[in-house]
């Protein structure tokens, strides 16, 4: 019941007419992000971080804003799934199967509207889900020592790539290059690292410079490498004729596609990709023959979108209580979150409540918001979806400098904003995740603190890393992050791989 | 073909070597040394990094294609431009080096000129005034400053 009145007053905070406000500018610049080509949520959120801190916003409203454009971000990715064929991020993929084929029929409007409610569903599963769990698991979080949050943060790096990831030891490559660019600057005991004598270099790298700019910057100079900058043929949407008995045919279908979601989200290495295709596959079999699967069923664009909005408010979970992402945008509210001064994990639950409740109860007035902004105005963001890349591009780009150059009013940090970029676009040919080079960034300083108290408490002993069940079971788990993808990996890509291929170098 | 990874691979043990001996280099924290120093962690990295880029070396991926020629070419005048635009971003101000960077970036991404530098000279006329009257945060005017009201 305590967690009735925390909700509560998380929803005082939500509902401030201020507050409110900016939920709904998050909402509708999400959703304007996830439709936009060349636009995933992680860019996009990274790009609106260095705009919520120079306006100055209270802690809490820009993680509204922000959390509101993350949920925003996931519903703007269906629509070109289901009227181009083409996924906005890796997650909308399985949306394609049966999406396309219901545009290609005349009920695009339909699997539009379909998809809002799927998503609406699964956003509330998970979000309910989330009030339910997340203080559980920060109640338990306050029971890790030092030693357990440095196999924590170890099996963060490990399970970032996923089981369905690549290759696991360019995981480890990233993650260390990220790690490293984290010890740059002067410790906490006062010892300059690696700063060559440069002023700029003594305070370490900010990491919202790097982000927008393995983000932003190496995007743009993809979208120059593949010549997309033509754009799409415009679009047009049939009238929206859709019956109350419709929606109720998909409600079971969301129900049990937001709970898979959920599960897939909290849980490390699997996230909303992983949700998405569960969510359908399992529709598939448990619908069997009574369904038309990959014709156009109205179910199959219900599962995979109730999952992947469901895999997106989980993995909150972890961001939230532990203070571990497990994905590329939770990263990158997280980066928020720090540059707030606001320490993610257990603690934040009791010393920031506002903060935290905050942000839950605007997840759920925001899915409200969502599903009332999508039905009706989605013909907007149907025609946003032919806005010529070589226009749109540029123009992200110029909002990053901008952003950027507020922070701090100088030109080397728009330098090295670039130099992330170039870096960013080498690292993505040679298919070298950027988020854990971004989650290796935010998480280093942490990483050594933890480390470096374990070791105090031993006296220089290392054995104490793996000296509590705990401890062990976390190492355990993060070995088998790398060593899984080896032997599930292969098989479940291919089982993916009977799919529509995603470009997007992202995941969610 | 697999020289992507392993050259990359080879750098980066270069970087992990480099960086691991950089650890040597620190001075004494204040206070005298404990269980853990500022190159402890680091060091760890650097056999982290130094291991995983060895994996690269002899197991590498298959390679993605350089854009070579033109595509290249293309690539660097980009990169060139966001450069230039951050150097010439205080000097000239805001309003003038976006019109010519956003302008050059569409035009080389597909746009014709014309309208690829009217793009550019609105975006930075509206951002500009969204940021200075409605944001409250100063953008440099650079040489447009004679416009500056009160």
């Amino acid at each position: 019941m305590e967690t009735l009145g925390y909700l509560m007053d998380g929803f005082g905070v939500a509902l401030a007419p201020h507050n409110l406000m900016f939920a709904l500018i998050g909402a509708f610049l999400g959703t304007l992000i996830g439709a936009l080509p060349g636009l995933g949520p992680a860019n996009g959120v990274a790009i609106l971080i260095p705009l919520a801190f120079t306006l100055g916003l209270a802690p809490e409203t820009a993680m509204i804003m922000l959390t509101s454009v993350y949920a925003g971000a996931m519903y703007g990715g269906r629509i070109s799934s289901i009227l181009l064929n083409i996924p906005g991020d890796e997650p909308a993929m399985m949306t394609c199967l049966d999406g396309y084929p219901m545009a290609q029929q005349g009920k695009a409007s339909e699997a539009l509207a379909i998809s809002a409610v799927a998503s609406f569903m699964g956003s509330l599963i998970a979000t309910i889900g989330l009030i339910l769990l997340a203080p559980l698991l920060a109640d338990f979080a306050l029971t890790f020592g030092p030693a357990e949050y440095f196999a924590l943060f170890l099996l963060a790096f490990a399970t970032l790539g996923g089981i369905t990831g690549k290759n696991p030891m360019k995981t480890v490559v990233a993650a260390a290059i990220g790690l490293m660019i984290a010890t740059v600057g002067i410790d906490s005991t006062g010892v300059q690292r690696f700063t060559f004598g440069i002023l700029e270099l003594y305070e370490g790298v900010d990491f919202i410079i790097a982000i927008v700019g393995l983000f932003a910057i190496s995007e743009l100079l993809f979208f120059i490498e593949e010549k997309a900058g033509g754009g799409k043929e415009k679009m047009v949407v049939n009238k929206l004729s859709l019956k109350w008995k419709d929606i109720r045919e998909i409600l079971p279908t969301s129900i049990r596609g937001g709970v898979l979601g959920f599960v897939a989200g909290v849980l490390p290495g699997a996230g909303a990709s992983l949700g998405s295709f569960i969510s359908y596959t399992l529709e598939k079999r448990v619908l069997g023959k009574k369904g038309y699967f990959g014709k156009g069923d109205p179910r199959g664009v219900a599962a995979p979108e109730a999952g992947n909005n469901g895999a997106s408010s989980g993995a909150l979970v972890p961001m939230l209580t532990l203070g571990v992402p497990g994905s590329g945008t939770t990263a990158v509210l997280l980066a928020l979150l720090i540059s707030l001064n606001i320490t993610p994990g257990p603690l934040m639950f009791t010393q920031h409540a506002d903060v935290v409740w905050g942000v839950i109860a605007a997840l759920l007035i925001g899915n409200f918001l969502l599903l009332i902004l999508n039905i009706p105005l989605v013909g907007i963001f149907v025609k946003l979806l032919s806005v010529p890349p070589m226009y749109l591009l540029p123009i992200v780009t110029m909002i990053a400098f901008v952003g950027i150059y507020s922070i701090s009013n100088t030109t080397f940090d728009l330098y090295f904003m670039v130099a992330f970029g170039v870096g960013g676009y080498v690292l993505r040919k040679l298919e070298i995740p950027l988020v854990p080079v971004i989650l290796g960034l935010l998480l280093g300083p942490e990483m050594e603190k933890n480390l470096r108290h374990a070791m105090d408490i031993s006296d220089g002993d290392w054995t104490i890393l793996w000296d509590s069940g705990l401890a062990i079971g976390l190492w355990v788990f993060a070995g088998l992050g790398l060593i899984l993808p080896y032997i599930i990996g292969p098989i479940l890509r291919r089982r993916m791989r009977a799919t529509p291929d995603s470009g997007s170098p992202e995941s969610d | 073909m697999t020289y992507n990874d392993r050259i990359f691979g080879i750098l980066m043990i270069v970087l992990a070597v480099a960086y691991g001996w950089g650890t040597t280099q620190f001075s004494e924290p204040f206070g005298g040394s404990e269980a853990v120093g500022p190159d402890t962690f680091p060091r760890l990295l650097a056999i982290v990094l130094g291991l995983s880029s060895l994996y690269m070396v002899v197991r590498p991926d298959p390679d993605n294609a350089w854009p070579w020629s033109r595509t290249g070419i293309e690539l660097i005048i980009a990169v060139v431009v966001l450069v230039l635009y951050a150097m010439f971003l205080q000097p000239l101000g805001f309003i003038i080096s976006t019109t010519l960077a956003v302008g050059t970036l569409c035009w080389r991404m597909g746009s014709r000129p014309v309208k690829a530098f009217i793009i550019g000279a609105i975006s930075g006329v509206v951002v500009y005034l969204v940021f200075n009257f409605a944001l409250d945060l100063a953008l440099p005017l650079g040489v447009l400053s004679f416009l500056e009201v009160g």
